[in-house]
């Protein structure tokens, strides 16, 4: 999963990035509205966490620009708690909104649930055959027993499940798999494919040759 | 209900509308009954004129009885000395008299003519006959005496009236009147004198002799009186013989009743009226008032943009709605300014408060590095030491703001506190090559000295804050006009024109963003106008877009 956090509190910023990243998520930052909005334009992130308060293109304006091309779910960030505010985000097109201060978890748990909407499922949990799949705890289960993998192999499995049914490409994967920091090889992801096969038995993902990945859906 | 000030109106008006009916009421009623009473009077004028007429064409002539002055009552001296009248004849002067004309007796016309007379008769003197006297002293008896116990009397006293030849009758025209079972038909009675009845009509009632006499000069008496229903007219003429027409009033009291009785249900109509038009009226004019209060009783803290709807404003309540419309702008803008206030103060605090618990809650969701929780703390430590700028900001501006700061004023040479101030700020100026030029004259003052480097802090960090690259800061200070003049200018972005009124203003910030990555509480400004105020000094920015801007700080010498 991928996300971008807005916000031109480096310290914050910092935090809210590091915290996600520690959370599996693939995190990329912007300092200001409009490189934040040309990054939201660009890529298609799982969510973006945004700071109201922003230089050059505050965050009203970004999410008016980011709706005319983007469904991206937004979580707004703001010192502001008067309701008119609350409203007003919401109005805008924010999907969320989150009062500073708030607790780390709390974000993280919002991020998650604006995914988890956004791909249709309001349960937190997944069930494909024997595999089950908890959002909620990031945990995936193999017939009753709990499967150990990594943040980028859950990432994966969620991520595909989330899409359950549907084709998802290797370029796909690889922009919700890996930030922009990150230029590993796009190999990498067959490499996570094969790994999580070997956890979870070889069934679950249904390899498309030359197109990617799918999960299917069970009849 | 009682205090309600509709109701209260209301009653007031009733009660003054009821008190004019009634005395409106009962003047109309009392003149049409005075109006209907001299009708009355007239026609028995008219007919005792005509009886009047033909009693003299029937009577020998003769001199008229010679009254003394001052003789208080005819009978008793008659009866008393029965003397005979002087003889001294006179021409009975109202003979030739047209029936319409008075006698000369203004004091008793204007007793007897004056239109309210006839009420008051009973109490007037010039009514002598009273009904009390009415059987004790019939004239029949004294008739007997006088015929028989005086013959001496002169031949027109003894042949006169008491010998009218039967057929005075009555004239034509009138009889129809005196006649009939009418319970206001007219009667008549002529009695000579001594009572004796000469002459009546049939349909007279049992009439007390008015023994009425003629007045002091010869001239005739005429009387009104009032026996219960009866009205009676008296006109007295030559030798003393009384003409008596009268009628029943019932029916015209009967009548009267009746119009008192509309003039009553009139009244009470028209009160009734009254009353439902001041209801309509009072509660026209408590309208406004009532709305008013609904719309004052909304307005809260809530909901202050509620107004009071203006329709007119020329009115008493207009003018009043105009007045607390005004009122309530400025509560509003009272309330929206420190709302606002309260917010930005809360968005200040929230912002570095968030970063404190976002840091601590990442360092401490895992086992970290020491150069981790280093970086944690570093985070930490910045966000508190803006905290705590922003929090001595604020208790500085709520010192001043409720007037318990204290100036501790000493005197001090500027100079040195500007070199202060420039050195502070150098680490900040250097990295991005800004140039800090002063050009400072020795000035002595009187002030708080470190308000005074404040102030100075604040407006070079703003003019390095808010410079370009490779830019410069000049400051200098001088004496001007007796006030020590502090000018710092600078080569930065400038502020455009719509903003500067609101520079000075609690957490205004131009570039709203821009400042807050550098660290501005957004106090800066406002706290330098505090302080430069309480010193009872001025401060003043000119500013051109791009061409930088400069804050001009003047100061009394002596504070």
């Amino acid at each position: 999963m991928r996300v971008l956090v807005v916000d031109d509190e480096p310290d914050m910023r910092d935090a809210v990035a590091m915290y996600l990243r520690e959370e599996s998520y693939s995190v990329d930052t912007a300092a200001d509205g409009k490189d934040g909005l040309y990054k939201a334009q660009t890529w298609d992130y799982d969510a973006i966490v945004l700071d109201v308060m922003l230089p050059l293109v505050d965050g009203w304006k970004f999410l008016g620009e980011l709706r005319k091309s983007k469904t991206t779910p937004v979580l707004m960030l703001t010192a502001r708690d008067a309701v008119e505010d609350r409203i007003r985000g919401l109005n805008s097109g924010a999907d969320d909104y989150l009062v500073k201060p708030f607790v780390l978890s709390e974000l993280v748990a919002r991020v998650r649930a604006l995914i988890r909407r956004a791909a249709g499922k309001a349960k937190p949990v997944i069930e494909i055959g024997d595999v089950y799949i908890d959002m909620a705890s990031r945990t995936v289960s193999l017939a009753g027993e709990e499967v150990s993998l990594t943040g980028k192999e859950y990432s994966l499995v969620e991520y595909l499940a989330l899409h359950l049914g549907e084709l998802v490409t290797r370029t796909m994967l690889y922009d919700h798999l890996f930030d922009e920091h990150d230029d590993s090889m796009s190999n990498l992801v067959d490499v996570y494919v094969s790994n999580v096969r070997r956890k979870l038995g070889r069934d679950l993902i249904t390899t498309r040759r030359g197109q990617g990945y799918i999960i299917e859906q069970e009849s | 209900m009682v205090k309600s000030l509709r109701w209260r109106l209301q009653i007031w008006h009733a009660i003054i509308l009821t008190g004019v009916l009634t005395i409106f009421g009962t003047v109309v009623y009392s003149l049409h009954w005075q109006t209907r009473l001299q009708q009355i009077d007239a026609e028995l004028d008219r007919m005792a004129e005509v009886l009047g007429a033909r009693l003299r064409r029937l009577l020998p002539p003769g001199p008229p009885p010679f009254r003394g002055p001052g003789r208080p009552s005819s009978s008793s001296t008659r009866s008393g000395d029965g003397r005979p009248r002087p003889e001294f004849p006179r021409p009975p002067r109202d003979q030739t008299r047209s029936p319409g004309e008075r006698p000369e007796r203004p004091d008793l016309l204007d007793r007897v003519d004056h239109p309210l007379s006839g009420n008051d008769r009973p109490g007037d003197p010039t009514h002598r006959p009273e009904p009390p006297r009415s059987e004790s002293h019939r004239p029949e008896p004294r008739r007997e005496s006088a015929r028989g116990d005086r013959p001496g009397r002169p031949p027109w006293e003894r042949g006169g009236p008491d010998r009218i030849p039967p057929g005075l009758g009555l004239p034509e025209e009138f009889q129809h009147l005196f006649e009939g079972e009418d319970e206001s038909r007219f009667y008549f009675v002529i009695w000579g004198h001594e009572g004796v009845v000469l002459e009546k009509s049939e349909s007279a009632p049992e009439v007390p002799y008015p023994d009425l006499h003629m007045g002091e000069a010869g001239l005739p008496v005429r009387n009104v009186r009032v026996r219960d229903n009866w009205r009676e007219v008296i006109h007295v003429s030559r030798f003393d013989v009384n003409v008596l027409v009268g009628r029943s009033i019932s029916n015209d009291l009967a009548a009267e009743h009746r119009y008192g009785a509309l003039l009553f249900l009139a009244g009470s109509g028209v009160l009734a009226a009254g009353f439902l038009g001041g209801g309509w009226l009072s509660a026209r004019a408590i309208r406004p008032i009532s709305s008013m209060t609904t719309t004052a009783q909304s307005i809260s803290a809530q909901n202050l943009t509620q107004r009071i709807d203006l329709q007119d404003t020329a009115t008493e309540l207009g003018q009043l709605a105009v007045v607390l419309n005004g009122t309530f702008d400025r509560l509003q803008s009272a309330f929206e300014q420190q709302s606002r206030f309260t917010a930005d103060a809360s968005h200040e605090l929230r912002t570095p408060l968030a970063v404190i618990l976002a840091h601590t809650e990442l360092a401490l969701s895992r086992l970290r590095s020491p150069e981790e929780y280093r970086m944690a703390l570093e985070a930490c430590q910045r966000a508190s030491t803006r905290m705590k700028t922003l929090i001595e900001g604020l208790l500085m501006l709520a010192r001043f703001d409720s007037k318990r700061a204290v100036l501790e004023t000493t005197e001090f040479e500027l100079a040195p506190v500007v070199h202060e101030c420039v050195e502070l700020l150098q680490p900040l100026a250097e990295p991005r090559q800004i140039r800090i030029e002063t050009e400072l004259e020795s000035v002595r003052m009187r002030a708080d000295r470190s308000r005074v480097s404040q102030v100075i802090t604040n407006l070079l960090t703003n003019a390095i804050r808010y410079n370009q690259d490779q830019g410069s800061v000049k400051i200098s200070i001088s004496l001007d006009a007796g006030q020590t003049l502090i000018r710092v200018s600078d080569t930065g972005l400038g502020i455009a024109g719509d903003e500067l009124p609101h520079i000075f203003e609690r957490f205004y910030r131009v570039d709203k963003a821009r400042t807050r990555a550098e660290g501005g509480s957004g106090l800066g400004l406002s706290i330098c106008k505090t302080i430069v105020e309480a010193h009872g000094g001025t401060i003043h920015v000119t500013s051109e877009p791009q061409q930088g801007t400069v804050v001009e700080v003047r100061l009394p010498v002596v504070a």
